[in-house]
């Protein structure tokens, strides 16, 4: 059964999709100096922020949120009184924001806004059926594979897949503790890499069976994985099994892929784990896909980066232009086989891409996905 | 979802604090509660690991069938085991005491094996990483249709064919911070020590045990239909359960409530001496779990074999 991406929407510290595509394309980044957060309080001097200055409003993910999903719904053309419309959020935070507001300034808090459904049902009505899942750093992908499912089996016409994530002081602080120096930017497979930080945003897909071969978007096939391995640290066993889930489901192999969209958090730990894992899958592919991420321009947008990474990924098979790793300069040792993409954007004529979402728990996503239309 | 392909391989409920026989009428040991856990789980591993957390393992651990102590591998049929979990509010508690730590100055004493405990999905990868669980990996964090939306998507992971079993676990703590979040949001408050449930879902085949036959959420709260054949009925949010006793119990189940109406209903349908006074013998039972603002989900459990 095809699959076809009918809809779309991302909010990121660059802007909506086209603003984020091209602010990649020229290298820009969306980095600022950390708000709404003591910085010396948490030891991390930057964000990438989406709002612009001002006080901090509350529940902001689920405002970002709703305009995205309303957005891609649109697009899409849903009709959600007649159509069985299913949205699956995948948050890495929630509304967590909140509480921390609640317990530390005697902020109001709204138990029901902790997670996402009555702000969806407001942005969709007719819709009822929300469910939000708390995946870590790949929620958003993880909410894609269970909209695949759904949609295999006839459970719904349409699934949005989403992500939605406002940076925590709680978040903020563990990666300021665990960092020995504060990070200065997110630099993906840069051998200065300091670390990571995070960013804001939100993203919506919307996913239907394709009735015929006129979609410009398949979702091939989301595969899955849990490393059951350790809490933070990532196991290359783990994230080499869902990627061969994915093209197993996909019944693509590696040599078909153009381009990777990688996970590249610009931490010790995962960079060289992803680069080595990414590298053994291309060995019989040479000279293998071109390689790039978005987390050295947007942050680590938490639940929402692999939706992200999705949407990057498909308007560059779209345009034929892959937009560098912002922040990369020097290429860590276990990348030297990767053809990073550095500097600048580099042309392609590749029409399915790769793109990874690991996280915390070891819980793996990966999604292979295929833009089809005509340049 | 619909169709009758998902067996409830296995149910445990675990509400330490309560009389054993409340909810499951031939208990008669406690459940202990997240201070003891390791009496069931072993020591090792446990420190930083939140109550929830605890709970939920220890809910695991009995369905499992697990002798006490950790595991020293996977176990048994470990690989491809699906695991989803609802709760929420457990790790609120670590959430705030960061907080308190920060605004206090004291970033340096905030513990970096509290690290994980910041990301909400750490019921889940905590359980997979102790039984060696490698299957899709679900926290779902949803309100209180919760439960029943992790049951859904177990469901949805064996149908799939994504997993050969889902190991579907309910928790939610009873720490200060999170009774204070019930008391905010004007959530009845959960049995003093907290509570886990766990349903282990697998393909049915063959004839047998008990099916889950569909999960669907709806808007507001459905009437009872008159007549028809006798059917378990739990609910909670709705003003409506079986016996006042239960309904408090179950109605402060908050995200952990879907899984334990679950595991209890299965076990109810499954073994006479399970079931407490004012729960008959049924064929079927209809679960219902949420509330005014998160909506509602309903389940229908079925015993196979003897459906009208």
């Amino acid at each position: 059964m095809r699959l076809a991406i009918t809809g779309s929407a991302m909010r990121s510290s660059l802007g909506d999709t086209v603003e984020t595509y091209k602010a990649l394309l020229a290298g820009e980044s969306g980095r600022q100096p950390l708000r709404y957060v003591a910085p010396a309080g948490v030891n991390v001097r930057h964000g990438y922020h989406v709002d612009a200055a001002g006080p901090e409003r509350p529940y902001r993910a689920s405002a970002w949120l709703a305009e995205c999903v309303a957005a891609a719904a649109r697009e899409a053309g849903l009709d959600c009184a007649r159509q069985r419309v299913v949205v699956l959020v995948g948050t890495g935070l929630r509304e967590l924001r909140a509480v921390e507001r609640w317990r530390a300034d005697g902020q109001p808090v709204d138990l029901d806004a902790l997670h996402f459904g009555a702000a969806i049902r407001a942005a969709l009505p007719g819709v009822e059926d929300v469910v939000t899942v708390s995946n870590a750093c790949s929620a958003s992908s993880h909410a894609l594979a269970l909209a695949a499912d759904l949609l295999q089996l006839d459970e719904a016409d349409a699934v949005l897949a989403c992500g939605a994530d406002a940076m925590t002081e709680s978040m903020l602080a563990m990666i300021g503790r665990v960092g020995d120096e504060s990070s200065d930017a997110v630099r993906p497979f840069d051998a200065d890499r300091k670390g990571v930080l995070l960013g804001d945003g939100a993203v919506a897909v919307v996913v239907q069976r394709a009735p015929d071969d006129a979609a410009a978007v398949w979702l091939r096939g989301v595969g899955m994985s849990c490393d059951a391995y350790h809490e933070t640290a990532p196991d290359p066993d783990g994230l080499r099994a869902a990627m061969a889930d994915a093209y197993r489901r996909a019944g693509l192999h590696p040599a078909d892929v153009g381009l990777v969209l990688a996970h590249g958090t610009g931490t010790a730990l995962n960079d060289p784990t992803e680069a080595g894992v990414l590298a053994g899958l291309f060995t019989d592919a040479r000279p293998g896909p071109l390689v790039t991420g978005i987390k050295g321009a947007i942050g680590h947008t938490s639940g929402s980066a692999g939706l992200m990474s999705l949407l990057v990924a498909v308007e560059a098979l779209r345009h034929g232009q892959v937009p560098p790793v912002v922040g990369l300069r020097t290429p860590i040792p276990e990348a030297a086989p990767l053809r990073l993409v550095v500097g600048g954007p580099a042309g392609t004529d590749a029409r399915i891409a790769q793109v990874n979402a690991f996280g915390f728990g070891g819980v793996n996503a990966v999604c292979l996905v295929e833009v089809r239309h005509e340049r | 979802m619909s169709g009758d392909r998902v067996l409830v391989a296995a149910a445990t409920v675990h509400v330490p604090g309560i009389a054993p026989d409340r909810l499951i009428a031939s208990a008669t040991e406690p459940d202990c509660g997240p201070e003891e856990a390791h009496t069931l789980l072993g020591r090792k591993g446990l420190l930083f690991k939140e109550p929830a957390v605890r709970l939920a393992m220890c809910a695991v651990h009995r369905a499992l069938g697990l002798p006490p102590g950790r595991p020293t591998g996977p176990v048994p049929d470990a690989a491809g085991t699906a695991v989803v979990v609802s709760s929420n509010l457990g790790n609120v508690a670590t959430v705030c005491d960061i907080v308190d730590q920060v605004r206090a100055g004291g970033l340096r004493g905030v513990s970096p094996m509290q690290a994980p405990n910041a990301s909400s999905n750490i019921i889940a990868s905590s359980i997979a990483i102790r039984y060696g669980f490698t299957g899709p990996n679900l926290m779902v964090c949803s309100g209180a249709t919760g439960g029943l939306d992790a049951v859904r998507l177990g469901a949805l992971l064996v149908r799939s064919g994504r997993a050969h079993r889902a190991v579907v676990v309910g928790a939610e703590p009873a720490d200060e911070i999170a009774a204070g979040l019930r008391a905010a949001g004007g959530t009845l408050p959960g049995p003093p020590q907290g509570m886990a449930a766990c349903v282990v879902l697998a393909p049915a085949e063959g004839s047998g045990g008990v099916r889950l036959h569909s999960v669907r959420r709806h808007r507001a709260p459905e009437p009872v239909p008159a007549g028809g054949p006798r059917t378990i009925r739990l609910a909670c949010g709705s003003g409506s359960g079986d016996g006042p006793d239960l309904a408090a119990l179950i109605g402060g189940g908050y995200g952990a409530a879907g899984v334990l109406q679950a595991a209890l209903a299965a076990r109810w349908l499954t073994d006479p001496a399970t079931r407490p006074a004012g729960v008959e013998d049924a064929a079927e039972a209809v679960l219902t779990c949420g509330s005014a603002g998160d909506g509602f989900a309903t389940a229908r459990l079925c015993r196979d074999g003897d459906r009208t």
